[in-house]
Formats: structure tokens, C-alpha cells, sequence
């Protein structure tokens, strides 16, 4: 995958107060071809504070042979005859060149729908998900979202009729949308003018170019491509410069689109192009590119066009930072966090205190809390490198093994109803997902085996909910957003309305699937070449895309096939695919980054889009990168995170990072899962939890053995858990999304439940042993925040402790209630 | 008013109720397992076992008397079910030169006979589990020599045993438990369901950077690859890579425990094969992968539909990838070495006619080795194969199962070409071996079957016994029935019973050529109302017979049936 540069631009509304250095144009050379060419320039100066701003607007434009070309708009250049010139930008006595060349200027090619009517309709908006675009489209008019489908727009407009989601068929009476005879009677120009009501408003004024364009390409008969018929090139890619952008408030930024066809060859697509923003509190962006800052924060822009869709991250940053703080850094982690910090002038928080990161990364590596005495030495020791040690030593432990067991056990669904209706099948997957965690296989290995699973193996058994092979398009669906990262799930039914996913190419993927069968206990490949069925029960190995119900051979997601023979499993090289594309590397270091940061790069980890794009790109590269080095070693991933300065920043912010929650500048305090807080609830206390085995409350059959931590449990779906239930542990069920608001249920079990109610009162826990063994309140009041927050109290809070602890008149009852507000405090149920 | 009314009905219905009979029961034995020699006490848990006599052990090399009867005590723990419990001490004697196995006892009660567990004869020491409990590794029972056998029971719900033992470098020790429960087939509600499928778990002190006490689990098993049917007994084969101290946890595999979950631990040094319980029916079924097909077949199968055993004996050819040539009747035999790979074999077909296809193999079954067997014509379509289509009756989906025997009408001659290959084309293993069997098919009697274990009768009682028979090939022939040597007292009579209709499948396929007709008999053993009660049981003989062109064939089946009379409340 290619990918642009990360090139970061500062844009102010003040002239900087340092000197400026520079000036240069962009693009430094430019290629006007045909009469309906444009090109937009962009004036960037350079200032001696090691800024370069969008000066475009500021600069005077001169043209070096002003009879071949003209100045449309700022910056924005049009051909009059052909020829050479020079672009000249001037200011503060310093200047920008850029060389142009124009040619056919006199050739005004009539326009086709493949180029501009189409790109007419994404520029302004008609073809979004909100508009003709939706999957039903809008008033009985339909159009591919973002121009995807040309031939299928072309149709509507030309023919008319309404589009069915479940068939290729045609609604209705077709209706044209546009008028040969009467061209200026045509809908397609008369509802976006608002001649004739419409739903969408005024799209654009009778006297734009558009109107012109629109109306002239009806006058001539409306052609889908031009007059020789041949196929015209593709759009294939947007280029947008600046990648990243970052301005101060009020401020005002200009984009460059480039648009790069199938031939080779590429045009200024900056004023063909829609930009939406995400965030509109943010910054907002205007026809031509013109990005304004409103205010701090952090957005991202899409631009659409012609079928493409890509994405800038712009940051509107606080003042600069006086005396900006060199940082220490560990890795490269750092490098590429550290650099976009100091771009968007934060400055990251400190690094951790002992306290805060032993207990965060014993959480975050085990799920575990440290026990008080490691809490102890950990903090008596002087040694520079204890950090590194306990990384290591948390890592290889036993623990480290159940947890991420635990963790996977949820990614690949673990779960008797998706395994096949069988708690045997059901363990031997989980058993698969621990022997592989333990001897720390490699991660591509991991997902090959398991997309690719035929047999009897324990990977196939995640084959089998409901004891039946699952439907390709969800088998898919859920491969390709466990190792990829993407959601293509919508564009089962239709294009993906956000993204550029087709729903040729979903089923494309499916199809992958589609000879996949179970027979007896086994899942098999059905070869190709015999029919599914018998002579005596029909049935054929194919998969009909739903709309054309046409056959769907395999195709990945690049459209590419592969030549597979009729018996091979084509899991196995669509798994080879996967593992090796870019996506796979991505995918799982933001996943596993996400563990770490409570938020991936990408956010939901597995929601990858250019319409979601990554937080910071170049750190996403980075890890991906460093994954593959290592061979897709994910203890070699997390220690490389858990290493890193970023990781290990404390949660307490500063003046210049507060409101941040993407950019990884301070540890960001999560809830713990359902699991882990159980778990922590029981050590903490001393108590463990008793598992049933049972489908309801009460109605126990089994029991896990004693001292079964919740993240050790086998089948978890097996033991009902009140707890569990009500901290939402995730349905594995389905997508294993967690529930993690917070509800009524929970602050009624924090008040009576039998998880804290019955280990305060137990005979044999923490605070029981501790007062059998004559503790002093003060001895005790450290040992619990030793146990349940890896400190030691404050002097302030063992000053309060022991005054309140004296107004009771049970010491014990006093005692239990301290217990109890630990356990449920807000510091001990959440890592930091 | 209407409450006394109600307290009259019910005094009314005691004494009926009281005079239900119910059949002995045992639940368990433990401990069910002993040295050759051994003189041990066994506890034997169950319902309608007060009175216990005697024992009845017949080919069990060991006396086995009862020296005690008592209710369970109610505040026990455990209890599987609400009626009342009996607990039946017996004094266990094995003999010296007792060969080992599984000897399956019954208890001779008021009620009747009991059902039947077995004691297990070994040839290792049986130490029996301490008292208390042994679920953390400081209470773990100590283990200080090898080979033993541990008898032990999981008394409670979530209970595991833990047993420690030092391994050295290098050596290969087997461990394995065997559950004193009957296995039940399914197991795939095992989570849900009162079971007792053992898992062990093999442990060294890991101590952890959190515990120093926590232990690393370096090896573990609960069937690595569970197949339904299979025994769930636990058996681990592993060579220690360091001398030290070890643990073992064994432990249910859904945390099941209570009073009838009683086991056997066998701990072994080397690789011991697993001690699995003989078949229950050592009967003819033809249509498991690991029968024989022998060249003599065709005799066999004629002797089980009456007809005289004249045939010619099956050839054998080699298959491969390239295609070889065999004449009908043939047994082709290969190996499938290679993923994916597929061999053939040619025959010409002379004259219209039924034929069957039947598929063994020797080394592996499904659903390990899933031979997919296909019979082309000479346009290459597909005229027969093992794999067996239909449509599920709720879902209406598809179903595929692959079938050890298929049969087929050809009526077209010419050639024929038979396929095989594994269905799932990764895979490979040197026991994906095969032997296909193609020949004329024999009208026989397949299976046969009778449950029934035991029955307890009452003066007056009839009870049905079910005889369940497979109509293999067409057999048109009928089956006779007869039941010999009954108690004094009691006769034997033809019966049927009623058979509930089942909602077929929406498209079942051609389900004749994969399964074959299921029929049942019933007979009725019933009581004369003076008949006289026994001390001991009778055993009634059980005699099944093809019946063709009015002559009896050669016995298929005989079933020893052991028949008691008891007074009607025990």
C-alpha cells in the first residue's frame, strides 16, 4: 500500500513574528491538457522558526506569458492557448516558481458522464450515503454512492426506473431523468437549480460552470464516455497534499488534490472534489479545498471523488509551546508520538511514578494486580533497569499466558454456541488459542490456520455456530475484521455507503468461503467441480451475488483472482493473501496497541476506514513495520509498547494536554473489564470467586475448581455469573463488543451484591487474617491500598483513614467498610 | 372442605403407590478398581438396593460378598436424583491369577436384579485417596513409585485431586483416568449435564513473578480431539524435559463431582495404551470403518440372509493415482499419501446389477480419515458415493455425512471407475489407508440388538423386550425369534408396541442406499401369577435367526438374558 508522506503545515492567521526564510509553489510543475484543464497552486513560506504556512492568498501571482494562461480564482490557473510559462508568487521580496505547460487549450472535448458528470454529482454531494447515494437512494432516483458504479448511474439517469436492493431488476416505469429533446427541461439540471423542487436544496446556481457542463453534455446527446468509445482511464487514487495539517484558530488552509488514473497520468482534481469533515467544531471545509480552523481540536476531512475517497488529519493547536521540553525517548514509539506532539504544540505528561506504571502494566500485560509485596520491592528498588526487568518477568509468567488466552479467547469467539453447540469442541478451540499464546507463535501462522482450517482440526470448530457452517458472508466478514481490521459487513447488501467497498467485491471475498461445507464433524471444501447435491437432493457448489444472482467466483479485495484448482482449498492462498497484505501488520498492532492506550490508532480497532483514519499514521506504519521484522511476534509487539515513554507517561495531565484523548500525551483511565475487576475484587480481598457451571442462577451442575480466576475459565459461557452479567462481559456470541456503561444494576451490586457483600464478611480473607494477626489500622489500611491500588496511602489520606476509622465504634464494621469503599472506588476500578 | 377431600384422595393412593416397584439401581462402585489378589471393601451407591444379598459376578475372578446394607444418610453430600439411596458395603477378593479387565457386577436384591458397573482388575497397586481434601498442591496426595493406580473420587462439585510426584530428565511417564461412571455417548452437553468425563492436567512449580506458589501447567488433557462416542477418559503420554517435583490435577471436565464420581488414576512409567472398555455389543455391525472386509465376505453375508455359503473368494488390487483395472467382485486397498491426492480403479460391469460398496479403514475413521468414495460411469458422472445428502428436518439445510456402506442399482454396463480421496484436501497422515469393497449385494440380516440388560419380574408382570434388526441389501426374509431356558413360571410370547411416527426430513434423499431398514421385534416375557420367586438369577437364552424359502439359518445373535422373580415390594 502506498502511502503519502506525512507532511505536516502550520497555518496562522497572524504573520509569524520570525523572519521569513522562503517561498515556494506548489505543485512546482504542472501539465494543463485540453481547454477544460485547471490547475490550483498552493504559496507556501517557510519562517525562521522552522514553520511553513499557506501563504496562497497573501502572495501576488504573476504570469510569465500572461496570453497562454489566466488566473481564475486565487491561485487557480486556466489554459488560453498552448504554450510554457512560468507561475510566479511573490512576498516579502521573496518568490515560489512553478513551470507549466498547457496543451490542446483550444480542443474543448464535449464531456462524457464517466468524467464530469460524474464527478459533478460527487462534488456536489448527490451521490452521498445521505442522498442519491443511500442504499435506496432518494426519491425514487438512484446513484452509486461516490460514483462508484458508473455504468449503473448512467442507467438511471438516462432510463430511469428505481433501484431494487435484492435485484438487478428495474422498479416501476422508467422515468429519465434527463430530456435530449428538451435539454433545459431535463430533471438532473432542473432539481439541483432548484427550477424544480427538490428534497436537496440548491446544488448549484444556472449560471456555474456546472449547470454549463451538465446542460452541454444533455445537448450532445449525452454520451457515458467520449466519442471514440474507447474505455476512458480510471481514477485510481487521490493524492492530497498536505497529508496533515495544522493551524491555529481563525486560521485558513488551502488542499491540493491530485488524481491519478489507471493510464499514468494525473490532474488537478482540487475543485472536482467534496470535502466533509468530521468534525465540524473543529474546522470546516469549503468547495476548493479551503480548510478553516474554529477551534482546538483535531478532525479529519474526506475528500471524495470520482469513486475514491481519502482523508487528511487536520489539528487547530493552542499557542506554541515556549521553551518546548526536549523528551527522553525509549523507541521508536516515541519518535513518532513525540513528533506529532510537538507539531500540535502538546506537550506530553511526565513520566509515570513506580506506583502508577507496576500497576498498570501488570493489568495491561496479566489482568492481575501486583501483590502488595511486589508493590513493595518494586518501589525500595533502586535499580535504573527495573522497569525492563518486570516487563520481562511479567511477560514470561503464567499469567501473561491466561490473560492473553482470555483476550483471544474473546477476538476468535470462544463460545459452546459458535463452536458448535459442543463445550468439548468449544475447549479444544480454546485449548488451540492458549497452546499458540503460550509458545508465542507467530501471529500470521495463527491467522492462516485458522482461516484456512479443514478437518477435524481445533481451529475449524469457530467454523460451526449453531453446529452448521456458518454463511460465507459472515464467515468473511468476521476473518476479515479480525485480521484486517475492516468492516465490509455492509456492503452485503449494497456498496459500503462510507468507503469504498463494493458489493461486488464482498462477495468477491465471500466466495472464498463458499465451498466450505460440513459433512459429519468435519469442514471441507467442496471441490468446484461436482455438484453440492446429489442426483436425489439438489443442490449446486456456487454463490449467487444476491442482486444479479449471478455466480461469484473468489476475488480479493484488490480484485485480483487466483488461479485455484477445483479441488485446492481456497482458503488457504486467500490466508496467504491476508497475512501478507499491509492490512493484516496494521490491524494487529493497533488492536494490540488499542489494549495498551484504551484507543487505537484507528478507532474502533477494527474499523479501519478511509473514512476513519489513523490517529497517526506514521506510528501505525512504524509498528506495522516492526512487527513484520520480528515476524509477527506479539510478545516482542507489546513489549516494544510497554517499553516505550508513551506507554509509560502518567495519567495526570498538563496545561497543554489536557483535552487530548488521541495523540497518546498522558495515560488515558479506563473502566477494567468485567473479568479483570472480578478478578481483582477477588484478590484484593482474599476471596476468590466460585464458579457454577449453569445456564441459570441457582441451577449449578459443575463447578470450576478452586481458586479459577474469571479470565482463567474454560468455556466461559458455561458459568453464570451475576457479576459478569451486569459489568458486561461480551457476548461472544456475536461481534464480541463489551458493554462497559454504566448501569443501575452495577451500583445496586455495589451495594448488596453477594461479590462484595459475602467477601467482607468471610471469615478467611485479607482484612479476617489481618485482624487475627493483631495488624495495627494503619498496617492495614496500607496492605489494602498496596492490594487493590499498588500504593501506599498518602499521608493526608491515612491522616483522614484513621480519624474516620476512630469514630466507629466496631473497629471490624469500620474496618469493612474501608474495604468496601476500596474496592469500589473509582482509582481501583479503573487502570491508569 | 375441599382440602380434606384432597387428604382422603391421597391416603387412598399411598398404599398403590407404595407397591411401585422400583428396579434396583447401582449408581457407582468405588472404589471399582483392585490389584490381581487384592481383598478391599467397595462401596456400592444406588436405588432399591436395600436387601442386598449377594452379588453376581460371572466371569469375574474375585468373590464379592456384601457385608453390609444402609440408607444413605440424608445430610450426605451430593445425591443425583430424589429417590432414596442405599449404600451396600461389599468385601472384594480378587484372585492371584486374576487376568485383568472389566468385570461387570450385579447386586441380587429384594427388588430384583441390578444393572451392572464393573470392577476393574489391574496389575498395579490401588492406593486409595487419603481422606480429606486434596485440592491445592499442599494438600496433594504424594505419589513414590511408579507404576500405581490411585482410586479416587471427586466428592464434591468443583473438586479436583491433586497428586505430586518427582520425574526425572527424559523419562516418559503415562498417566491416565478412568471414570467409574458410564460414559455417556453424547457428552456434548457435558457442561450441563451430570457427567463424569475426567480431565487431567500436568503441573511444574512455575513460580510466577505474582506467586511463588503458582504452578505452570505443562501439559494438559481432555481429548485432544474429542469424537462423539468416544470414551472421555483422560490418558497423557509425556517425557519430563528436567528432573523435579511435578503435580497432577485430574478434575471433572465441566467441574462436575458428588459421591458417584468415583475414578480410577493409573500412573505408569513409559507409553501404556489407553485402557478402554471392551465393546459393549461385540455383535456383527457392518457399517463401522473398522470391520474387516475379508475376500470370504460374500459367505458371510450369505450365511445372515440363510443362504448357502458358496461363493468365490474376493480379490485384491493395489489403487493409486494412476488408474487400475479389477474385476467384480474386488477389494481395492491404497494409502492416500499426499494432500489432496485421489486414486482410481477401473471395472466392467457385464450385465445389469445391484451392487454395494462398502469402505474400510484400517488405520484411521472418521472423522480423522474421511474417505469420500465415488462410483463414475464412463461419461464420468457420478453414479454412487458414500456421501449421503439430505436436508435436515428443522432447518431444512443441507446435511452430509459420509457412510462406511453404499448400495447402488447399475443398469447400464460398461466401465466404471471408483474414486477415492479425503474430503478435506489439506490433509494427509500415513494412516489414511483404505480398503473399498465392491461386489454383488447379498440380502442379509444386519444388526441386531437388544437392550435390555436385565428383568426383573413380579408373579403376574409381563414385560416387552425389544429386539431391534437391520434389513441389509434388500432382505425380504423374515427373522426368527425364540427365547429358551426362562424361570419356571414364565413364558415368552410375539408382541408389538407402539411406534411413534417422526416427521421425516423435508428431502431425505436416497436414504435406502445409506441406511439400511431399521425394524423391530417385540417379545413379551411374562410371569404366571403363582410362578415361584428366585434367590438367584435365571439366565433366558435369546436366539435370533435369518428365516428364507421356509428354512431357519445359522443363529445371528444369542443373547444370555438374566431374568429374576421377586415379590412384588421389596
Amino acid at each position: 500500500m502506498k502511502r503519502t508522506a506525512l507532511i505536516f503545515l502550520l497555518a496562522s492567521t497572524a504573520r509569524p513574528d520570525t523572519q521569513l526564510l522562503s517561498l515556494r509553489t506548489l505543485p512546482a510543475e504542472a501539465s494543463l491538457q485540453g481547454a477544460r484543464a485547471t490547475q490550483q497552486f498552493l504559496a507556501l513560506a517557510k519562517y525562521a522558526d522552522g514553520t511553513e504556512r499557506d501563504v496562497t492568498a497573501e502572495v501576488e501571482w504573476r504570469l510569465s506569458r500572461p496570453a497562454l494562461a489566466k488566473l481564475i480564482s486565487t491561485g487557480r490557473l486556466g489554459p488560453i492557448a498552448d504554450g510554457a510559462l512560468t507561475l510566479t508568487a511573490t512576498l516579502q521580496g521573496k518568490q515560489g516558481r512553478s513551470e507549466v505547460r498547457i496543451a490542446g487549450a483550444a480542443s474543448a472535448r464535449a464531456a462524457t458522464f464517466t468524467r464530469e458528470i460524474s464527478g459533478i454529482l460527487t462534488k456536489r454531494g448527490c451521490n452521498t450515503s445521505v442522498c442519491h447515494g443511500g442504499v435506496k437512494g432518494q426519491g425514487g432516483f438512484k446513484l452509486s454512492a461516490n460514483a462508484l458504479y458508473p455504468a449503473d448511474d448512467y442507467q438511471w439517469i438516462t432510463q430511469g426506473g428505481v433501484y431494487q436492493v435484492l435485484s438487478a431488476e428495474v422498479k416501476g416505469t422508467p422515468v429519465p431523468r434527463i430530456d435530449l429533446k428538451n435539454p433545459e427541461q431535463s430533471a438532473l439540471v432542473r432539481k439541483p437549480t432548484m427550477a424544480t423542487p427538490h428534497g436537496g436544496g440548491k446544488r448549484f446556481d444556472l449560471d456555474s460552470d456546472d449547470y454549463r457542463i451538465m446542460l452541454d453534455w444533455i445537448r450532445h446527446g449525452a454520451p457515458f464516455r467520449d466519442e471514440t468509445g474507447a474505455p476512458e482511464p480510471k481514477l485510481t487514487r487521490l493524492e492530497l497534499f498536505p497529508s496533515t495539517v495544522v493551524m491555529t484558530a481563525a486560521a485558513e488552509h488551502r488542499l491540493l488534490v491530485t488524481a491519478h488514473f489507471s493510464d499514468g497520468h494525473k490532474e488537478d482534481y482540487t475543485h472536482e472534489s467534496l470535502y466533509t469533515v468530521n468534525d465540524g467544531e473543529v474546522a470546516t471545509a469549503a468547495a476548493g479545498g479551503v480548510v478553516r480552523a474554529r477551534r482546538r481540536g483535531e478532525t479529519s476531512i474526506l475528500v471524495r471523488a470520482a469513486g475514491q475517497v481519502a482523508s487528511i488529519v487536520v489539528g487547530v493547536v493552542g499557542p506554541p509551546v515556549p521553551n518546548y521540553p526536549e523528551l527522553k525517548r525509549t523507541n521508536f514509539i516515541d519518535d513518532r508520538v513525540f513528533e506529532k506532539l510537538r507539531q500540535f504544540r502538546i506537550v506530553p505528561s511526565a513520566l509515570s511514578g513506580d506506583s502508577e506504571f507496576l500497576r498498570r502494566v501488570c493489568l495491561d500485560l496479566t489482568g492481575t494486580l501486583p501483590p502488595p509485596q511486589r508493590v513493595r520491592e518494586f518501589l525500595a528498588s533502586s535499580d535504573p533497569r527495573k522497569r525492563e526487568r518486570v516487563i520481562d518477568a511479567l511477560i514470561a509468567s503464567p499469567e501473561f499466558t491466561d490473560y492473553w488466552s482470555f483476550r483471544f479467547a474473546e477476538i476468535f469467539r470462544v463460545a459452546i454456541f459458535v463452536n458448535g453447540l459442543s463445550p468439548k469442541w468449544s475447549q479444544e478451540y480454546g485449548e488451540w488459542i492458549r497452546s499458540n499464546i503460550e509458545s508465542n507463535r507467530p501471529y500470521d501462522e495463527v491467522a492462516r490456520e485458522r482461516i484456512s482450517a479443514q478437518g477435524y482440526s481445533p481451529a475449524t470448530r469457530h467454523f460451526l455456530p449453531y453446529a452448521l457452517i456458518g454463511a460465507p458472508s459472515d464467515v468473511m466478514a468476521e476473518e476479515v475484521r479480525v485480521f484486517m481490521g475492516r468492516r465490509l459487513d455492509c456492503a452485503q447488501c449494497h456498496n459500503h455507503p462510507y468507503e469504498n467497498w463494493s458489493q461486488d467485491q464482498f462477495w468477491g471475498m465471500a466466495a472464498f468461503f463458499s465451498r466450505m461445507f460440513r459433512m459429519g464433524s468435519i469442514v471441507m471444501d467442496h471441490p468446484a467441480n461436482m455438484d453440492l447435491g446429489s442426483k436425489d437432493v439438489g443442490g449446486k457448489i456456487e454463490l449467487l451475488h444476491p442482486r444479479t444472482k449471478v455466480p461469484v467466483q473468489p476475488a480479493l479485495l484488490d480484485r485480483s483472482t487466483l488461479n485455484l484448482g477445483p479441488a485446492d482449498n481456497p482458503r488457504k492462498e486467500l490466508a496467504r493473501w491476508m497475512t501478507s497484505h499491509p492490512y493484516f501488520a496494521e490491524a494487529a498492532v493497533n488492536r494490540i496497541w488499542g489494549h495498551f492506550f484504551a484507543r487505537g490508532i484507528v478507532e474502533p480497532v477494527d474499523d479501519f476506514r478511509s473514512t476513519n483514519p489513523p490517529s497517526n499514521p506514521a506510528l501505525l506504519g512504524a509498528l506495522a513495520e516492526d512487527f513484520r521484522a520480528h515476524g509477527f511476534n506479539l510478545r516482542q509487539l507489546m513489549k516494544t509498547i510497554v517499553s516505550s515513554r508513551t506507554y509509560q507517561l502518567t495519567q495526570a495531565p498538563n496545561d497543554t494536554n489536557r483535552d487530548d484523548v488521541v495523540n497518546y500525551s498522558h495515560s488515558l483511565p479506563r473502566g477494567l473489564d468485567a473479568e479483570v475487576l472480578l478478578d481483582a475484587v477477588a484478590d484484593a480481598t482474599g476471596i476468590p470467586e466460585t464458579f457454577t457451571t449453569a445456564v441459570s442462577d441457582g441451577a449449578a451442575v459443575g463447578e470450576a475448581p478452586r481458586g479459577t480466576r474469571a479470565i482463567q475459565l474454560r468455556n466461559p459461557d458455561t458459568f453464570f455469573s451475576r457479576f459478569l452479567e451486569l459489568y458486561g462481559r461480551s457476548n461472544r456470541g456475536a461481534v464480541p463488543e463489551r458493554n462497559t456503561k454504566p448501569n443501575l444494576g452495577q451500583a445496586l451490586h455495589v451495594l448488596a451484591g453477594s461479590s462484595y457483600v459475602e467477601r467482607l464478611a468471610a471469615p478467611d480473607g485479607r482484612l479476617a487474617r489481618l485482624i487475627k494477626d493483631g495488624a495495627s489500622d494503619e498496617k492495614i489500611f496500607e496492605e489494602f491500598y498496596l492490594a487493590a491500588l499498588g500504593r501506599l496511602p498518602e499521608a493526608d489520606e491515612l491522616r483522614e483513614l484513621k480519624q474516620v476509622l476512630s469514630q466507629r465504634a466496631d473497629r471490624q464494621a469500620g474496618l469493612r467498610e474501608f474495604v468496601w469503599a476500596m474496592t469500589t472506588s473509582r482509582e481501583f476500578v479503573e487502570n491508569h | 372442605m375441599y382440602s380434606r377431600w384432597f387428604l382422603i384422595l391421597g391416603l387412598a393412593c399411598l398404599p398403590a403407590m407404595a407397591q411401585v416397584r422400583v428396579d434396583p439401581k447401582i449408581l457407582s462402585i468405588h472404589p471399582f478398581a483392585g490389584q490381581r489378589g487384592a481383598n478391599f471393601t467397595a462401596t456400592v451407591r444406588g436405588s432399591g438396593l436395600s436387601g442386598a444379598t449377594s452379588v453376581v459376578a460371572a466371569t469375574a475372578p474375585m468373590e464379592i460378598t456384601v457385608e453390609a446394607t444402609q440408607p444413605e444418610p440424608p445430610e450426605a453430600p451430593g445425591g443425583r436424583g430424589k429417590a432414596a439411596i442405599n449404600l451396600v458395603t461389599l468385601r472384594v477378593k480378587i484372585r492371584d491369577d486374576a487376568q485383568t479387565g472389566r468385570y461387570p457386577i450385579r447386586l441380587i436384591t429384594g427388588g430384583g436384579l441390578s444393572n451392572a458397573l464393573s470392577i476393574h482388575v489391574v496389575d498395579l497397586p490401588v492406593s486409595p485417596e487419603p481422606a480429606g481434601a486434596h485440592d491445592l498442591p499442599d494438600s496433594a496426595i504424594a505419589v513414590t513409585f511408579f507404576p500405581v493406580a490411585f482410586a479416587g473420587r471427586l466428592a464434591r462439585r468443583g473438586e479436583a485431586d491433586f497428586y505430586a510426584f518427582h520425574g526425572e530428565a527424559g523419562q516418559t511417564v503415562t498417566f491416565e483416568v478412568i471414570s467409574g461412571l458410564p460414559q455417556i455417548a453424547s457428552g456434548g452437553s457435558a457442561a450441563t449435564i451430570a457427567n463424569f468425563d475426567p480431565a487431567l492436567s500436568l503441573y511444574e512449580s512455575g513460580a510466577s513473578w505474582f506467586d511463588p506458589q503458582r504452578l505452570k501447567r505443562i501439559a494438559y488433557n481432555d481429548e485432544p480431539m474429542w469424537v462423539m462416542g468416544s470414551p472421555t477418559d483422560a490418558h497423557l503420554v509425556h517425557r519430563f524435559a528436567k528432573s523435579g517435583d511435578y503435580l497432577l490435577r485430574i478434575e471433572a471436565f465441566a467441574g462436575q463431582g458428588g459421591p458417584d464420581y468415583s475414578y480410577q488414576l493409573k500412573i505408569a512409567p513409559g507409553t501404556v495404551p489407553p485402557d478402554t472398555a471392551a465393546p459393549a455389543v461385540a455383535g456383527w455391525d457392518e457399517r463401522i470403518y473398522t470391520r474387516r472386509l475379508d475376500a470370504d465376505r460374500l459367505n458371510q453375508l450369505a450365511a445372515r440372509g440363510g443362504k448357502p455359503t458358496t461363493a468365490k473368494s474376493i480379490e485384491t488390487y493395489r489403487a493409486a493415482t494412476e488408474p487400475a483395472s479389477f474385476k467384480l467382485p474386488g477389494t481395492i486397498e491404497g494409502a492416500l499419501a499426499l494432500p489432496g491426492e485421489t486414486h482410481r480403479a477401473r471395472f466392467h460391469l457385464d450385465a445389469p446389477g445391484d451392487l454395494a460398496i462398502e469402505i474400510e479403514t484400517p488405520g484411521a475413521a472418521p472423522p480423522f480419515f474421511n474417505p469420500i468414495v465415488r462410483l463414475l460411469n464412463a461419461a464420468g458422472e457420478e453414479v454412487a458415493t458414500n456421501v449421503f445428502v439430505g436436508r435436515g428436518a428443522c432447518s431444512g439445510a443441507m446435511t452430509k455425512s459420509l457412510q462406511a456402506k453404499t448400495v447402488v442399482p447399475l443398469r447400464e454396463i460398461g466401465e466404471y471407475t471408483v474414486e477415492i480421496r479425503e474430503a478435506a484436501s489439506d490433509l494427509t497422515s500415513s494412516q489414511f489407508r483404505y480398503r473399498v469393497q465392491v461386489r454383488p449385494q447379498v440380502p442379509h440380516v444386519g444388526r441386531v440388538r437388544i437392550d435390555t440388560d436385565v428383568v426383573n419380574l413380579t408373579p403376574g408382570e409381563a414385560k416387552a423386550i425389544r429386539v431391534v434388526f437391520d434389513r441389509e441389501e434388500d432382505y425380504r426374509g423374515a427373522l426368527s425369534i425364540a427365547v429358551d431356558s426362562l424361570p419356571p413360571g414364565v413364558s415368552a410370547s410375539v408382541g408389538a408396541d407402539y411406534e411413534p411416527d417422526s416427521d421425516p426430513p423435508s428431502t431425505q434423499g436416497k436414504r435406502e442406499r445409506y441406511t439400511p431398514r431399521t425394524e423391530h421385534a417385540v417379545i413379551i416375557l411374562s410371569a404366571d401369577p403363582g410362578a415361584p420367586l428366585l434367590a438367584l438369577p435365571h439366565e433366558a437364552r435369546v436366539v435370533t435367526r435369518p428365516l428364507v424359502d421356509g428354512k431357519l439359518g445359522a443363529e445371528l445373535m444369542t443373547k444370555m438374558l438374566p431374568v429374576m422373580m421377586v415379590v412384588k415390594k421389596p
